[in-house]
C-alpha cells in the first residue's frame, strides 16, 4: 500500500537533521552573529509593535481604527510576499528540484507528490513571513492585555492566510512553465522580483514619511492615511486576516472573515490541485528540454580587454570573470536592487533641507559628511561580502582548469583583485563625492573622504579577495557563499576596519572644521596629529589590503595538501 | 614525457598512493588500469597538478612538478574524468580562455579554436553556451582544450565515459594520431577493450600499488594459459570475478 503523503517529505527533514548535527568550523560564532541579529530583529519587532500599540490606545477610536488599518496593511504587504515568494519556490520544488528525477520515475500518484510538494513550497515561502509576524502579532496582543483566545485566533489565522497566496504562487507557476522554459522563467521571476522590490523601496520614500514630522504639514495627515486606506479591499485575504485578528484583539469573533479565509484556502489548495493534475507533466517535460539559449555575445568586452595593457592570461580571467557574470541573472540582478537603494540613499541627502537651522548648518554637514563616509564604507563592506568575496568559490569545480594550467595562483588571485576593485572603487567614490556635493560640506572634508574611500576600497577588497581564497566553498552559489563562516568573519573584520577608519579620518577632520568654524588656524602640534592620523589610515590599510592578499595567495598553493 | 618516482599520498592513516613508479615515454600510449578506489584518479591528479604528493618525484618532459610546476604545466595537458566547465561561457570563448592561460593569445588563436572544434566535430557549436552541451559535448570541448597549446604529454582520466560509439571512435582516432607525433599519453581506463585496443604498455594499480606492467602480451601472458582476454587476467590480479556470488544474490 502507497504510504501517505508526508512520507515524501521525510528526504527534506532528514536532510534538514543531518545539517543541523553536522558541526563545521565557525559554527559557533556564526550561530552567535546570525541568532542574536535574529533576536535582536524579533525583540524590537516585538517592542516596536507593543509601543506602537500602547500608544495608540491613547486615542481611543482614532487608535482603534488606525490599528485596523495597521492589520491590514501589514497582511497586505506579507500577502505580496507571499505570492512572490510562492512562484519561486514553486518553480524550484515542481519543477527545477534535483530529486524531481528521482520521484517521478517512481510510481508515485500525481495527487501525492502534488500534496507533498506544495507542502514544501508553503514552508519554505512563508517560513520568513511567519517568522516576522509572531513578534509583532505578540507585541499588539500584549500591549492590548489580549488573552490566550487571540494567539489561538492568530494561529488560525496565519496558516490559511500563507496558504492562499503560495497556492496562487503555484498556479502562476504552472502556467509560466507551461508557455516559458522553466529555467528561462526563473531568470525572468528573479529579475521582476528585484525590480518589485526596488519599486517598493522608491514607492515608500516617495511618499515621504518625513512630513508626517512636520508641523506645518499635520492638515495633510488625514489624506495621508485616507490614502493608505485605499488599498485595503475586503475582497483581499489580508483584509480578512487582519479583520479576523481585529475582532479577537477585542475579546470577540469575527467567523464571516475566518470562514472566508479557510474555506478560500481549502478551495485554492483543491483548484491548483486539479489544475496540476492535468499541466503538471507537460509544464515538467517541458522544464527539461533545452531549447537553444539566446545570450548576449559581449563583443565590446573582448574589444576592451585587449585595449587594456593586460598579459594574456590577465586579460583572459578578466575577460570570463566579467562575460560569466553578467550572463548569470541571479548574480547582477541583485544590483539592480542596490542601485534603487543608492539612489535612494542620495536622494534623501539632495532633499535634506540643512538651511532649516542656519546657525548648525555647517557642523550637521561636517557630522553628515563622516556619516557618509561610515555608510558607504558599510555599503563597501556589504557588495564586497557579496560580489567580491565568493570570487575565487565562484570558479566551482570548473577551478581544475586555472589549477593545471601553468598559472601562478598569484597571477589569478590578483587579477580576481582589479576585477573587483574597480566596480567597488567606483560606485563607493561616487556615493561619497555626490552625496558630499548635495550637502556642500568642506573641500577639505570632501578629499578626506574620497581618500579614505579609496584606502578603504584597497584594503576591504583586497580582505573579501585573501578570506575567499582561504575559505572558498566550491559547491554553494554566491549568495551562500556571502553567508558561510568566511563570509561573516568578512564581514566582522571589515565593519571593525570601517570604525577603524572612520576613526582616523573623522577625528583629525572634524577637528579642523571646529577650528574653521571658529575662524582658527591649526595649530602645528593639531597639524602633525592630523598627519599622523592620515599616515595611520594610509598604512593599516595598505598592511590589510596586502597581508590579506598574501596569506590569500598562501591558502591557493596550499590548497592540494 | 611523464616520470613518477616512488609517489605516495596519504590522507590521514589512509594510504592512496603507494610507492607508484612509472613513465611514459614520447610517443607511447601507457593504460592505468585499476579497480575502484585503487588510487589512479588520485595519482593523475597529482601528476596534473591538482594534488600535492606526499613524498616522490613528478618530472613532466624534464620538467619538475614540485619545483618548476608552471613550465610542467604549459607542456601537459589533462582530461579529467568528469568535464566540468564554465557553463556561461560559449565553446569558443572557453577555448580561446583556456588558451591564453596557456600564452596563446595572438591572431592564430581563433583559428587554432577553431581547428581543435572542427577536429572534435564541435564546429557548429564554437557560439553556444556550453550549459546547452550534452556531456558527451563537453568531455569533448574539454578534449579541445587539452590538446589546444600542442602538449608534448596528455594525462587523461577515463576518456570514455559519456561517449557514444562515434564519439569513442574519434577519440580514439585523435589520440593515436597525437602519439604518432610523439605525444606521451597517460590514460586510466575501466574499458579494458580500449586499452588493449590502444595501449602499447599497461600498469595495473591495486590499493595504490603497481601490482603488474607491460605490453599487452606480457600483461597477458600473466593469466591462465586457456584464457587469452584481458578482462580475466585483469579479474584475476586485482581479486576474482565475484561472479559465483552475483549468481547467488540474484
Amino acid at each position: 500500500m502507497a504510504q501517505p503523503f508526508p512520507y515524501l517529505l521525510l528526504p527534506s527533514f532528514w536532510a534538514s537533521r543531518n545539517r543541523a548535527r553536522r558541526r563545521e568550523r565557525g559554527d559557533f560564532s556564526r550561530a552567535l552573529l546570525f541568532g542574536g541579529v535574529a533576536i535582536a530583529v524579533c525583540a524590537a519587532l516585538y517592542e516596536g509593535s507593543f509601543w506602537l500599540t500602547g500608544q495608540l490606545a491613547d486615542y481611543e477610536e482614532l487608535g482603534d481604527y488606525l490599528l485596523r488599518i495597521g492589520l491590514s496593511w501589514l497582511f497586505l504587504t506579507f500577502l505580496s510576499f507571499l505570492a512572490f515568494s510562492g512562484v519561486v519556490t514553486a518553480l524550484s520544488t515542481f519543477f527545477l528540484s534535483e530529486d524531481l528525477r528521482l520521484l517521478l520515475v517512481a510510481p508515485i500518484a500525481t495527487r501525492r507528490l502534488f500534496y507533498a510538494r506544495f507542502t514544501r513550497t508553503v514552508v519554505q515561502a512563508s517560513w520568513m513571513v511567519v517568522i516576522f509576524l509572531a513578534p509583532v502579532l505578540a507585541g499588539v496582543g500584549r500591549a492590548r492585555c489580549a488573552g490566550a483566545a487571540f494567539y489561538a485566533a492568530a494561529l488560525l489565522t496565519v496558516v490559511p492566510f500563507v496558504v492562499i497566496p503560495v497556492a496562487a504562487g503555484a498556479a502562476l507557476t504552472l502556467l509560466l512553465v507551461n508557455t516559458f522554459p522553466a529555467r528561462r522563467a526563473r531568470d525572468l521571476l528573479m529579475l521582476m522580483g528585484l525590480l518589485f522590490a526596488a519599486s517598493l523601496v522608491v514607492v515608500l520614500r516617495v511618499i515621504r514619511p518625513e512630513q508626517l514630522l512636520r508641523v506645518e504639514s499635520l492638515p495633510d495627515v488625514t489624506g495621508f492615511f485616507a490614502t493608505l486606506q485605499s488599498p485595503a479591499t475586503p475582497l483581499l485575504p489580508s483584509f480578512w486576516a487582519g479583520e479576523t485578528l481585529f475582532a479577537a484583539l477585542r475579546g470577540g469573533r469575527d467567523l464571516l472573515h475566518a470562514a472566508a479565509l479557510w474555506t478560500t484556502a481549502l478551495a485554492s489548495v483543491v483548484l491548483v490541485r486539479m489544475a496540476n493534475e492535468r499541466w503538471y507533466f507537460p509544464g515538467f517535460s517541458r522544464s527539461q528540454e533545452a531549447p537553444k539559449a539566446r545570450f548576449a555575445r559581449f563583443r565590446a568586452i573582448d574589444a576592451a580587454a585587449r585595449a587594456l595593457p593586460l598579459s594574456p592570461v590577465r586579460r583572459q580571467l578578466l575577460v570570463k570573470d566579467v562575460k560569466i557574470f553578467l550572463r548569470d541573472v541571479s548574480q547582477w540582478s541583485q544590483l539592480l536592487l542596490l542601485l534603487a537603494l543608492v539612489l535612494l540613499y542620495l536622494y534623501n541627502f539632495r532633499v535634506l533641507d540643512l538651511q532649516r537651522i542656519p546657525y548648525m548648518s555647517g557642523f550637521i554637514k561636517s557630522v553628515y559628511a563622516l556619516v557618509n563616509l561610515g555608510m558607504a564604507g558599510f555599503v563597501m563592506a556589504t557588495v564586497a561580502v557579496r560580489f567580491v568575496f565568493p570570487a575565487v568559490s565562484s570558479e566551482g569545480a570548473a577551478f581544475w582548469i586555472v589549477r593545471t594550467s601553468p598559472v601562478a595562483m598569484r597571477d589569478f588571485l590578483w587579477s580576481k583583485f582589479w576585477a573587483g576593485l574597480v566596480p567597488v572603487l567606483l560606485l563607493t567614490e561616487l556615493l561619497t563625492i555626490v552625496a558630499n556635493r548635495f550637502l556642500g560640506v568642506d573641500p577639505f572634508l570632501e578629499i578626506a573622504s574620497a581618500a579614505a574611500i579609496l584606502f578603504m576600497s584597497f584594503a576591504l577588497v583586497g580582505l573579501a579577495i585573501g578570506l575567499g581564497a582561504r575559505y572558498p566553498r566550491f559547491g554553494a552559489d554566491p549568495s551562500q557563499v556571502a553567508g558561510s563562516y568566511g563570509g561573516v568573519a568578512f564581514m566582522v573584520q571589515a565593519v571593525l576596519f570601517v570604525i577603524v577608519m572612520i576613526a582616523l579620518v573623522g577625528w583629525p577632520s572634524s577637528l579642523y572644521v571646529m577650528q574653521q568654524v571658529r575662524g582658527r588656524a591649526l595649530t602645528t602640534a593639531q597639524m602633525m596629529l592630523t598627519a599622523g592620523c592620515f599616515a595611520s589610515a594610509l598604512v593599516s590599510s595598505a598592511v590589510v589590503w596586502l597581508a590579506s592578499m598574501r596569506s590569500g595567495v598562501a591558502a591557493l598553493d596550499a590548497m592540494s595538501d | 614525457m611523464i616520470a613518477i618516482h616512488h609517489l605516495v599520498k596519504r590522507y590521514g592513516p589512509f594510504t592512496a598512493v603507494d610507492g607508484v613508479t612509472l613513465d611514459v615515454q614520447p610517443g607511447e600510449i601507457h593504460g592505468f588500469l585499476g579497480p575502484n578506489g585503487a588510487g589512479k584518479t588520485t595519482t593523475l591528479r597529482m601528476i596534473a597538478g591538482l594534488l600535492k604528493p606526499t613524498s616522490g618525484r613528478i618530472e613532466v618532459n624534464g620538467h619538475d612538478m614540485a619545483a618548476d610546476a608552471e613550465r610542467a604545466k604549459a607542456s601537459l595537458g589533462f582530461i579529467p574524468d568528469r568535464p566540468f566547465i564554465y557553463e556561461k561561457l560559449t565553446a569558443g570563448e572557453f577555448l580561446r580562455f583556456h588558451g591564453g592561460l596557456y600564452g596563446l593569445d595572438g591572431a592564430g588563436t581563433g583559428d587554432r579554436v577553431r581547428e581543435m572544434l572542427e577536429l572534435f566535430e564541435l564546429g557548429r557549436w564554437e557560439h553556444e553556451l556550453v550549459e546547452s552541451f550534452s556531456h558527451g559535448m563537453k568531455q569533448r570541448v574539454v578534449m579541445c582544450a587539452a590538446f589546444l597549446h600542442r602538449p608534448r604529454a596528455v594525462v587523461v582520466d577515463e576518456p570514455m565515459v559519456g561517449l557514444d560509439p562515434r564519439g569513442a571512435r574519434l577519440i580514439k582516432s585523435v589520440f593515436r594520431t597525437m602519439s604518432a607525433r610523439g605525444v606521451a599519453i597517460l590514460m586510466s581506463t575501466h574499458t579494458l577493450e580500449v586499452a588493449e585496443e590502444m595501449c602499447d604498455r599497461i600498469s595495473i594499480i591495486l590499493k595504490g600499488r603497481i601490482i603488474a606492467r607491460g605490453s599487452v602480451a606480457e600483461i597477458r601472458a600473466m593469466g591462465d594459459s586457456h584464457d587469452d582476454q584481458l578482462t580475466s587476467v585483469f579479474l584475476k590480479l586485482t581479486g576474482g570475478s565475484g561472479l559465483q556470488e552475483i549468481d547467488e544474490i540474484l
